[in-house]
């Protein structure tokens, strides 16, 4: 099988795994901020994303406007969702109990999904715009201009809260926040409204993902799980707490995806993601426990 | 002069169930705070202290007797049933610990607080919240804690998790001291430090003594704490149990610890 | 009165009321058994489906309820458990009711392949891989040949006339249920049960006492993953026709899990009450929201899903234990006064 695969097919395929890991590191950042700063697993973070892939739909369909820009206004709306979120569920029940917040979520993973299907139906939906279908020639090797725009509106992405977290004393604080959560507290950081923060741009990560995904990828209103999957993939590759470290477990899965995509049948391409997970799972074992164990 | 609790009836209505008459207009006190963790057991059974402004009040009880609790309670991190924390005669019970730092309080907790995967810098500047709107303020607070303990400037780009134990709790007293505050709260600064670093701790202690804070020091190293002390008081089961000077108590130190050591 | 009198008195009273609380459950299984010839016979579908929901939340409940490990993919093992009666039935001709255990066994491996990589982890990581392998399977039936892909398959039917037919799936779902809920209770005041519910209330002492933790919950899983196995056989052939949309809808993990909540986590009683009770809670909410004039009467099904996911947060919210959550309060408050 190998020997017909040119090599330019092969370049290509890095490439575009290059690229697409790029957008799964973005719309894994979410999952991962949630679990690796306020220790809160979120069961509904893929059906956040599927909204933003329909807020492009309808800005685009009603308003004409080109999914780029509606990457811009996903920001302000899904940081908005996130908070509300946060206020009205996550923080009343997060601290108390675990199988609680799990079940909360999961009804918000049941609302969000079945109204998505009372508004737009189970259709498969395609967003087409000017440059759905144009793609760079380099050398023979094709680049899919949209694959391009969103990759480079992810690496933006990921550039800018890797900065944040890093360099800026908000970021300073909710990695200390992740660290020891009393200690921070006593530090005279109100952890409440900081999680607020956290939770919103958790969210606003997933919805600018579902945006950037609805350009590359057709989409309906049940196959997130698709994205869940992934994203929470790379989170257990990557590890909690570090940007850097999740972008290179995106970059990885998306050229494993790619690569493997060009040796089997589409639907296999789960098998392996199935499999890398069960081996992810079984090896990193209990380095994933997460950040709440330590307290005063 | 040294009371017991147990000495004086219930139900007489005074501010300290000893019945020393403590003026808590000044300085850091709790009435009455009845508190627990679970619905079904008590931690602190009516328990009354004072912390007289500018002086040392040590609390000294066995393991378990409460100790932390009660400055969990006082810092805000716990809830009490019922009782009242007072700063200077106002009640601040309900005001939660991050707004606590601007009333001029401050926590040392028990066991190591550095945040580890940030440099020593970073985590002096999470000390420093307070002035996060003012990069000069904070960057000269910063200055003053690099002047006061010029080791943590040799250690600035260091990661706070990579140092040792008495070096973490160097940054931890750096961190506290970045708001100046001038009721400080300190509990069992010295356990699981090396001689050496013990007492160095306690001579920081002392320092912030000289300077006119108010300091509530919980410690298990009675000997130590004592020394340090002007007013000891003690817990046990959750309750107050015996108060006074230090004077009252340096002689009783022998029978108390030994007491405790039946537990 | 001596004290070994009273203890007489009292282990005499405590043998006496379990007797009768035997007695009663006897009493409604029976009357249960005399249903099924005297009513009419969409009745009998009904009863038939909350019987087969029982037996499903149940299953659930065993790991996710005793031990708080939310299986939130429920579905898979009932998917798998009718794809293995439909497929061993058509592609290869084994009689229908040696497909039953059979179908039981396959959901049992496939449980220990999530059961494995996951259970050793805290229980949010189990119950994200839950919602993941309950997708993946179905695209995978969806996709295989010998599935029948998105087609489905056609079971053969049995020979009877329609009313025969159901109560004939009746009595089967009737009879499984009855052994669920007396395995549940079994489990329930056994060192099992003991031993999952310390899971639930502290992980790491109960793992430090020596409780083997990963195998008990790996235990729990497999049993109700059998569980929903046989049921999903059955239901296949109750329903002749599956095909992976329906068989595998999110649904059913739903309701099983609100199910299982609304009656109480981790109590034997939890599902018999939570799955009438949200049965009809639906048709109620479905006849109210027919009369809203904006709604109209053709309400598509993903309506009572947006409803349930609502129910289930306030549900997690305000009243985490349920049914017998309140039921247990009352009967505190009666034995404290
Ligand atoms: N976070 C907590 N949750 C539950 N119980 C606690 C917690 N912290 C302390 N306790 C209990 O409260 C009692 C007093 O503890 P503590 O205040 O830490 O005592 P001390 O500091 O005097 O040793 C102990 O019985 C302890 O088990
Ligand atoms: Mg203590």
């Amino acid at each position: 099988m190998l020997t017909t695969i040119s090599l330019s097919l092969l370049v290509q395929a890095l490439i575009n795994g290059l690229l697409l890991g790029l957008v799964y590191t973005l719309i894994s950042l979410g999952l991962s901020l949630t679990l690796g700063i306020m220790g809160v697993v979120n069961v509904a973070h893929s059906t956040l994303i599927m909204l933003g892939s329909y807020l492009a739909l309808e800005l685009l369909q009603r308003l004409g406007l080109d999914p780029i820009i509606s990457a811009v206004v996903a920001v302000p709306v899904f940081f908005l969702i996130g908070v509300l979120l946060e206020r009205l569920l996550i923080s009343r029940v997060a601290r108390t109990s675990q199988t609680t917040g799990l079940l909360v979520l999961f009804g918000v993973l049941v609302v969000i999904e079945g109204a998505a299907i009372l508004r737009w139906t189970t259709d498969t939906q395609v967003l087409t715009v000017s440059y759905t279908n144009a793609s760079l020639t380099l050398d023979g090797i094709a680049i899919a201009v949209p694959r391009l725009i969103a990759a480079v509106i992810a690496l933006a992405l990921v550039v800018l809260l890797d900065t944040f977290l890093r360099s800026t004393l908000y970021g300073k604080a909710i990695r200390a926040m992740a660290q020891n959560r009393d200690a921070a507290r006593i530090s005279g950081i109100d952890t409440d409204r900081l999680s607020l923060l956290v939770f919103g741009l958790a969210t606003a990560t997933a919805g600018i993902g579902g945006v950037v995904l609805a350009m590359i990828f057709p989409f309906d209103p049940q196959d997130h799980y698709r994205w869940l999957a992934w994203a929470f993939l790379v989170v257990v590759i990557g590890g909690l707490g570090s940007i850097r470290n999740t972008l290179l477990a995106g970059l990885l899965i998306g050229l494993i995806e790619t690569v493997s995509s060009i040796l089997f049948p589409f639907q296999y391409v789960y098998f392996i993601v199935y499999l890398l997970l069960v081996v992810a799972l079984l090896v990193r074992g209990q380095g994933l426990a997460g950040s709440q164990s330590r307290a005063l | 002069m040294m009371r017991h609790a147990a000495d004086v009836p219930a139900g007489s209505g005074r501010p300290s169930p000893n019945g020393l008459v403590a003026d808590t207009s000044a300085g850091l006190s709790m009435r009455g705070v009845t508190a627990g963790y679970y619905s079904h057991d008590l931690v602190l059974n009516n328990v009354s202290l004072l912390a007289r402004p500018g002086k040392v009040t040590v609390l000294l009880g066995p393991n378990g007797s409460g100790k932390s609790t009660a400055l969990r309670i006082l810092y805000g991190l716990l809830r009490p049933r019922s009782g009242q924390v007072l700063l200077d005669g106002r009640e601040i019970t309900a005001v939660p610990p991050h707004r606590r730092l601007a009333l001029g309080m401050a926590l040392l907790p028990q066991g190591r607080s550095v945040f580890p995967e940030l440099t020593v810098q970073e985590n002096l500047e999470i000390g420093g919240w307070l002035l996060m709107r003012d990069r000069r303020r904070l960057s000269a607070a910063l200055e003053a804690i690099y002047a006061r303990y010029p080791l943590l400037k040799e250690w600035r780009q260091k990661q706070a998790g990579s140092l040792s134990g008495g070096q973490q709790r160097l940054v931890e007293i750096g961190r506290m001291m970045m708001a100046s505050p001038r009721v400080i709260l300190i509990d069992e600064p010295s356990v699981g430090l090396a001689p050496v670093i013990v007492d160095q701790v306690y001579e920081e202690i002392a320092r912030l003594k000289e300077e006119q804070r108010t300091i509530l020091l919980v410690d298990q190293n009675v000997r130590a704490a004592v020394a340090l002390a002007d007013y000891v008081y003690t817990l046990e089961y959750g309750r107050n149990n015996l108060e006074g000077e230090r004077g009252a108590f340096e002689d009783r130190l022998e029978a108390l610890i030994k007491s405790w050591l039946r537990f | 009165m001596s004290s070994a009198l009273l203890e007489r008195v009292a282990t005499g009273a405590r043998w006496r009321s379990w007797l009768y609380r035997g007695l009663g459950a006897a009493a409604a299984v029976g009357l249960l058994a005399l249903l099924g010839v005297l009513i009419p016979l969409d009745w009998v579908t009904t009863l038939s489906s909350v019987f087969m929901y029982i037996m499903l939340a149940e299953g659930w409940n065993i790991l996710g309820g005793y031990a708080g490990y939310l299986n939130f993919g429920m579905v898979t093992f009932f998917g798998v458990g009718a794809y293995t009666a439909g497929v061993l039935c058509t592609q290869y001709n084994v009689h229908p009711l040696l497909t039953i255990p059979l179908a039981g066994s396959v959901a049992t491996v496939v449980a220990l392949l999530v059961g494995v990589p996951a259970l050793r982890l805290r229980g949010v990581y189990f119950a994200i891989l839950t919602l993941i392998i309950s997708f993946l399977t179905q695209v995978l039936v969806t996709n295989l040949g010998i599935t029948g892909g998105a087609s489905g398959i056609y079971m053969p039917a049995l020979p009877f006339d329609a009313f025969t037919n159901e109560q004939i799936f009746y009595y089967a779902f009737l009879f499984l249920m009855v052994l669920t809920v007396l395995l549940a209770f079994l489990i329930e005041h056994a060192r099992f049960g003991y031993a999952l519910v310390a899971i639930r209330e502290d992980e790491d002492p109960a793992e430090i006492l020596g409780v083997r933790t990963t195998w008990l919950k790996t235990q729990a899983l497999l049993l109700g993953a059998c569980i929903a196995g046989i049921a999903g056989a059955i239901y296949a052939f109750h329903t002749s026709y599956i095909e992976p949309q329906g068989t595998f809808s999110l649904d059913i993990s739903i309701d099983v899990v609100l199910m299982s909540l609304v009656g109480g986590l981790g109590t034997w009683q939890g599902p018999v009450i939570g799955v009438p009770l949200m049965l009809v809670t639906a048709q109620v909410l479905r006849i109210l929201a027919g009369e809203l004039p904006f709604l109209g009467t053709a309400l598509p099904p993903e309506f009572d899903r947006v409803v349930f996911g609502v129910i289930l947060i306030l549900v997690a919210l305000l009243a985490p234990s349920g049914v017998m959550g309140l039921v247990r309060r009352v009967r505190g408050r009666r034995l404290t006064v």
